[in-house]
C-alpha cells in the first residue's frame, strides 16, 4: 500500500514538474515580476545616459511601457550592439528593445515583433572634404558602428566601389564620430536621429550632415527567442497598442521630434 | 537554461572568410614579433648603457608596455596619436600597439636572460681584443636569445591573441574582426565564435609545438 502511495506521489510531483516546465517565457516574466530588456545605451536618442548616469531614451521608455503593460518591474540591461544576441541566448535578458533591424538573415536566429520604429539614414561628413552626396563617398575612407544595419549596407557599397574606398567598423557610435572629427574617417552613415544628436551635442567639431543615404527604410523590431510564440504575439499586440493609443507619437515627440515615420509598408500585410 | 539550436552549416559556410582572417592575424603577429624583438634588443642595450636619456627612454617604454592594458596601447596608437594629427590605418595602429607591447615584455625577458650570463664572459671577450659591442654581439646576444627563446614563444602566442583587440580601432580583416562582421550579419554568435576560438587554439598550438621542435634542433649541445 505504502508503495502505491509513494508511486502516486512521485507521479503527481512529476506531473507538476511537467506543467512547470511547459510555462513559457510570458509566464516566466509574469511570475518573476521582472522584465529584463537589452538596450543599447550608446545610441542617442534611443538609448543613452543622463547626468546621473541613469539610462534614458526612447528604447528605455519603451521597455518601461512594456513592463508596465505586463505588470512587472523593468530592468534595463546595457548591451553594446554586437552583444545583443549573446545576452538573449544566455538568458541574461528576456527581450531586446535595442533598435534592432529585422533582416531576414537575422530572423533565422531570433524572433522579431512587428516594427516599433523606423530609421532614415544620412551621411555625415567632415568639413573640408568634397563629400556632398552618398555617391561622392566613393574613394574615401568611411565608417559606421560594427554590427548595425547601416554598417552592413555601407560595407557592401564600399566593396562594390573599390578603388581607394575603405570601410572601417568601429565598436561604438562615439568612436565613429571621434574618428570623423579627428579626420581618420571622411564620412559616416548613421541614423538621422543619431547624426543630428551628435552634430548638435558640440562634442565633435567640424562635422555636418550632408545628404541622405539611399538605403531602404530601416525598420526595427523588438526581439525575443524565436520559439517563444506566446511572448512574440504579446510583443506584436503591444507595439500595435502603442501606436493605437498615441503613445508612439508621444514618445517620438519627446525624444526625436518632427514627422513621425509610418511603420507600415504600403501594399503589404504585417 | 541554454536553449539554442546550433546551426553549424550556416557558420561553416563562412569558414573560408574566417581562414582569410586567420592569415591576416598571423601576419600581424609575426611582423609585430620580428619588430618587437628588434626593439627589445635595442631597449636592452639602452638599459645597459650609462647614458641617462637612453636609460630613461627604455625604462619609460617598458614600464608603460608592461603596466597598462594592451587595449589601451592599441587604442592610443589609433585615437591617441590622431589627436596630434597623425593618422594610422587600423592595421598599422594594431601593429604598432602590439609591437610596443611585445618590445616591452621581451626587453624584460632579455634582461632576465642577461642576468644568467656571467659578466666575466663579456670581459673575457674584451680581453681578447673585442670591442664592447663586438663582445655583446658575438658572445652575449646569442646566449641571451637562446635562454629567452621559450619565453619568446609565449609572447608570440600572446601577440596572436592580442590581434583580437584590433576591432576597437576599426579592424575588420583579422580573424576576430571577420567573425564579428559575420556575427552582425547572421546573429549566429555562438557557432561563429566557437569556430574562431578553435582556429585561435590551433594557431597557437602549432606555434608552441613548432617552437619546441625548433628549440630542440637549434639548442642541442
Amino acid at each position: 500500500m505504502k508503495k502505491y502511495t509513494l508511486t502516486a506521489l512521485l507521479l503527481a510531483a512529476a506531473g507538476f514538474a511537467g506543467t512547470a516546465a511547459q510555462a513559457d517565457k510570458l509566464d516566466d516574466i509574469i511570475s518573476s515580476g521582472k522584465l529584463r530588456c537589452a538596450v543599447v545605451l550608446d545610441f542617442p536618442p534611443m538609448g543613452m545616459r543622463d547626468e546621473n548616469n541613469e539610462p534614458i531614451g526612447f528604447d528605455v521608455d519603451y521597455c518601461n511601457d512594456l513592463a508596465a503593460a505586463l505588470g512587472v518591474e523593468a530592468e534595463i540591461v546595457e548591451t553594446p550592439f554586437p552583444e545583443r544576441i549573446p545576452a538573449l541566448m544566455s538568458n541574461r535578458v528576456d527581450v531586446g528593445v535595442a533598435s534592432t533591424s529585422d533582416t531576414l538573415e537575422r530572423a533565422k536566429t531570433v524572433g522579431f515583433s512587428i516594427p516599433y520604429f523606423a530609421f532614415e539614414m544620412v551621411v555625415t561628413a567632415a568639413e573640408g572634404t568634397d563629400i556632398t552626396s552618398f555617391e561622392s563617398m566613393k574613394g574615401h575612407t568611411v565608417g559606421a558602428v560594427a554590427g548595425t544595419y547601416e554598417a552592413i549596407a555601407l560595407e557592401e557599397y564600399v566593396n562594390e566601389w573599390g578603388d581607394g574606398s575603405e570601410f572601417r567598423p568601429y565598436q561604438t557610435q562615439a568612436d565613429v564620430f571621434l574618428a570623423l572629427a579627428q579626420g581618420q574617417l571622411d564620412a559616416t552613415v548613421s541614423t538621422s536621429t543619431v547624426a543630428q544628436a551628435n552634430v548638435k551635442s558640440g562634442n565633435f567639431g567640424g562635422i555636418e550632415v550632408v545628404a541622405s543615404a539611399p538605403f531602404d527604410i530601416d525598420y526595427v523590431g523588438l526581439f525575443a527567442k524565436r520559439d517563444e510564440y506566446g511572448f512574440l504575439n504579446y510583443l506584436d499586440l503591444f507595439v500595435n497598442q502603442q501606436i493605437r493609443t498615441g503613445r508612439y507619437d508621444e514618445l517620438y515627440e519627446k525624444w526625436v521630434g518632427g514627422d513621425v515615420p509610418s511603420l507600415t509598408v504600403p501594399g503589404a500585410y504585417r | 537554461m541554454f536553449d539554442y539550436t546550433f546551426q553549424w552549416k550556416q557558420a561553416l559556410a563562412r569558414l573560408p572568410k574566417m581562414l582569410d582572417g586567420a592569415v591576416i592575424t598571423m601576419e600581424v603577429a609575426i611582423i609585430s614579433m620580428l619588430l618587437g624583438i628588434l626593439f627589445a634588443i635595442l631597449l636592452t642595450m639602452f638599459r645597459q648603457t650609462k647614458s641617462r636619456p637612453l636609460n630613461a627612454i627604455a625604462t619609460t617604454w617598458i614600464e608603460i608596455a608592461r603596466n597598462t592594458p594592451a587595449l589601451f596601447q592599441i587604442y592610443m596608437a589609433h585615437f591617441g596619436v590622431a589627436s596630434f594629427g597623425i593618422h594610422f590605418s587600423p592595421f598599422t595602429s594594431l601593429l604598432i600597439g602590439i609591437t610596443f607591447n611585445n618590445a616591452g615584455y621581451l626587453a624584460e625577458n632579455f634582461r632576465g636572460a642577461l642576468k644568467a650570463i656571467p659578466d666575466t664572459q663579456a670581459r673575457a671577450g674584451q680581453s681578447l681584443g673585442m670591442s664592447p659591442v663586438q663582445s655583446f654581439r658575438y658572445i652575449v646576444l646569442p646566449q641571451m636569445l637562446r635562454i629567452s627563446f621559450l619565453p619568446m614563444t609565449n609572447q608570440m602566442v600572446w601577440a596572436i591573441l592580442m590581434t583580437s583587440l584590433g576591432v576597437t580601432v576599426g579592424m575588420n580583416s583579422d580573424l576576430y574582426g571577420v567573425t564579428q562582421d559575420l556575427n552582425a550579419l547572421t546573429f549566429r554568435t555562438f557557432e561563429l565564435f566557437a569556430i574562431a576560438g578553435v582556429i585561435f587554439y590551433i594557431i597557437t598550438k602549432v606555434i608552441t609545438l613548432s617552437a619546441r621542435l625548433i628549440a630542440a634542433r637549434l639548442f642541442r649541445y
